[in-house]
């Protein structure tokens, strides 16, 4: 039998709590993290949006980051979650260990780059800002915080990029190129996709509804999460608790169109199919799934009958949260990760905020609280644009 | 780990050379310019025109290179689609960019933004071949490459997959050159990739093995000599087996020292082996690198452009090749390669 592969650390930072403390109080209070724009610079002040509620000078500070360097808010919110996933982990970056670290983002550095793109042709003052601007460049400023990584990669998936982190972190310790990973993803709200998602008419004017039949967008959001993946053998070795294992996870294409999954929901289906294959696990195994639930008409049609043609009838409770923290696309796996990571370990079922009608031929939602059964298997799905479709299985850890 | 052996069975490339062929070997292009695009073949005899009007230059490169590999090794659905990218569509999202700061928030068109995301190309691929299996992009800086093709290795090793395509693309604007340049990111020359590889557990008719790759984050001079030892025992090799080592140098005499240096370290005596002097330096360089040093297997000949020095101890029959790369001095990768040819 395969080793398992624990999770013995979590951070996140999101619309709904800098923490996973914030995040769990927010969720069991109901509380949506999605409101009017503060921090970004936009001119479509009448959109909603899931902004992690702090200035990127008030993150340096908390980060005694010196002001001479200008990190994106992509790094800077990676680097806040990590500090969370390592402490709890117990896990100090040092040369003696060797850690790796996969992060997932699309939209890198482009918060700074479209603040400054004319003036990059005109003037030198913020020169920093071209070499920031790319994926690999933000997951290097936050590898350089901590120091210590022995391999350091990039992923972009669109809005799975977190999820297929998650997965590469597991093949590199199944196949025992190293112990522990550092995976997720971080994803700071900018113009330039707030304006593509705007052109593309998919952003909701109100709070988004996600499985409602009045349906009518996704709110964006923005956040990072990092989980650590360790190695059973090494988490033991260093006493670490298990507050999680990553059980299974599997990765599909919908092959269907860039921006519009297909109507069968091919690729989810084959993604949450993979999972349940890869952990050894039937689907009434399953007592949650964290849907991708953008509240877009499109994916939660999609999404539903992927959903009921591999869970037949008998569907297990499901929701998205993306009411409440918005759809944070490249961290978006992650962040939901850390949710079912939650809802395993309290022992509660994240509700679908703003749910109010059945969609025709849609699932229902959950709406309470508790569920009637324990919850040990949870799957978490995550599906970007191009088909990318990602699905992870995460376990409450057996008592040891 | 027991070691599942990986071949090339099919590679190609549109960059500054003839495009899809290996002319580049015997009638290398030579260029005097500091920045050049990509030498386009002709895409309709591998894209239908209506698709080719719809998709942007690198998509079109990207789906080129893949079908023809496609082709070459008849593996019409690959068990993986690995892609790297180190800037992703930079056309499209400079177009995008432009309006947004120029003309601001309302009269953006969404063309340009949806096909300006990093995993178009890997999902677009995809779409026109309809393969549902693994599909994942990597976008980090020079070692973009080097991250898809490690990917691509795991999995064969954890016996997931019997076929991957892995590629490397990569476009440059002048606009995007301009500001490389003005931060001392630019090659010599500044160029354009796209570079595709099918991999299989076949041997027979491959262009050559892959015997391993490591991909290292701020490793001591040490731990790179310990993981090239390690890489060479897993093979049966001795650093004396190793007929020549492929570099990323790209003529800035101050990164292209250091890289010498470190490989003297690790190598001792060998030949040197350079391409970015005849294909140019991008993010996607590296998969260049890869495709060059499978060539001279394949072909069983090293052309003499491709050494370093006019000194170097010229090779016949190659019979091993290691590629060399580094980026920012940060990341270092080693990838193997062996000839399949004869016993």
């Amino acid at each position: 039998m395969k080793e398992p592969i624990y999770i013995t650390g979590a951070g996140i930072v999101s619309a709904i709590g800098l923490n996973k403390a914030e995040v769990l109080d927010s969720l069991r209070q109901h509380r949506t993290g999605i409101g009017s724009l503060q921090y970004l610079q936009s001119e479509h002040t009448e959109l909603p949006v899931g902004e992690v509620k702090l200035s990127n000078e008030k993150m340096k500070s908390i980060l005694k980051i010196s002001e001479s360097i200008p990190p994106t808010r992509t790094s800077l919110m990676g680097i806040m979650a990590i500090k969370e996933a390592l402490n709890e982990a117990g896990i100090v970056p040092s040369s003696t260990q060797c850690i790796g670290f996969v992060s997932g983002t699309t939209v890198g550095g482009m918060d700074m780059t479209e603040q400054h793109y004319l003036d990059f042709f005109e003037k030198n003052d913020f020169d920093h800002f071209i070499t920031s601007h790319d994926c690999g460049a933000c997951t290097q400023t936050i590898a350089d915080y901590f120091g210590h990584f022995s391999y350091v990669t990039s992923i972009s998936t669109a809005c799975s990029s977190a999820a297929n982190a998650i997965i590469l972190g597991a093949e590199l310790i199944e196949s025992e190129e190293l112990d522990i990973v550092i995976v997720g993803g971080s994803e700071s709200l900018t113009k330039y996709h707030l304006n593509g998602f705007n052109t593309l008419m998919i952003l909701d004017h109100e709070q988004c509804r996600p499985f409602d039949a009045t349906r009518s967008g996704l709110n964006l959001g923005e956040g990072a999460a990092y989980l650590i993946l360790e190695k059973a053998s090494s988490a033991k070795r260093r006493k670490a608790k298990a507050i999680g294992t990553l059980s299974g996870y599997g990765n599909a294409c919908d092959a269907f169109h860039q921006t519009a999954s297909s109507q069968n929901g091919e690729g989810a289906f084959r993604a949450m199919n993979k999972a349940l294959q890869s952990a050894g696990l039937q689907t009434n195994d399953i007592q949650y799934i964290n849907a991708h639930g953008t509240g877009t008409t499109n994916n939660d049609m999609s999404e539903s009958i992927a959903i009921k043609r591999l869970f037949g009838d008998i569907l297990p409770p499901i929701s998205s949260t993306k009411s409440y923290t918005g759809h944070t696309t490249s961290a978006s796996g992650s962040i939901e990760a850390v949710i079912c990571l939650l809802a395993m370990i309290y022992q509660f079922l994240p509700t679908n905020l703003n749910w109010k009608y059945p969609m025709p031929e849609g699932i229902v939602p959950n709406m309470n609280d508790y569920s009637n059964n324990e919850l040990k298997h949870v799957l978490c799905n995550s599906f970007g644009f191009g088909g990318n479709d990602s699905s992870l299985l995460l376990s409450k850890p057996i008592n040891r | 780990m027991k070691q599942q052996r990986v071949y090339i069975q099919a590679a190609t490339h549109i960059s500054i050379q003839s495009p899809l062929n290996e002319d580049w070997m015997q009638t290398p292009i030579q260029y005097q310019r500091s920045f050049i695009r990509s030498i386009e073949p002709n895409f309709r005899d591998f894209i239908s025109p209506i698709e080719a009007r719809r998709i942007g230059r690198l998509q079109k490169r990207a789906l080129t290179t893949s079908l023809a590999v496609i082709h070459q090794s008849k593996i019409e659905h690959p068990d993986a689609i690995i892609t790297g990218t180190g800037l992703g569509c930079i056309e499209n999202t400079e177009l995008f960019l432009k309006d947004m700061c120029s003309q601001g928030e309302h009269l953006l068109k969404p063309t340009p933004f949806i096909q300006s995301t990093h995993n178009t190309i890997s999902s677009l691929i995809a779409i026109y071949t309809q393969t549902h299996s693994y599909n994942v992009t990597y976008s980090h800086r020079n070692i973009s490459f080097e991250c898809a093709l490690y990917d691509a290795i795991l999995q064969f090793r954890l016996q997931k997959i019997n076929s991957a395509l892995v590629g490397s693309h990569d476009e440059l604007t002048p606009s995007w050159y301009q500001l490389l340049k003005k931060v001392g990111y630019s090659g010599n020359p500044s160029a354009e990739a796209s570079v595709s590889f099918m991999l299989t557990p076949e041997r027979n008719n491959s262009w050559c093995e892959l015997g391993g790759i490591k991909v290292l984050h701020q490793p001591s001079i040490e731990i790179l000599k310990l993981s090239l030892g390690k890489l060479l025992a897993d093979n049966g090799l001795n650093l004396s087996d190793i007929d020549a080592v492929i570099t990323g140098i790209n003529g800035n005499q101050a990164t292209d020292l250091p890289t010498i240096q470190v490989c003297k370290q690790l190598f001792g005596q060998t030949s040197f082996l350079h391409y970015k002097h005849l294909f140019g330096d991008s993010y996607s360089a590296s998969g260049l690198g890869l495709y060059s040093a499978a060539c001279c297997l394949k072909y069983q000949f090293i052309p003499s452009t491709l050494y370093y020095m006019e000194t170097e101890n010229q090779i016949d029959n190659p019979r091993n090749i290691m590629f060399f790369g580094q980026s920012d001095y940060k990341d270092y990768s080693l990838i193997l390669l062996k000839s399949s040819c004869g016993k």
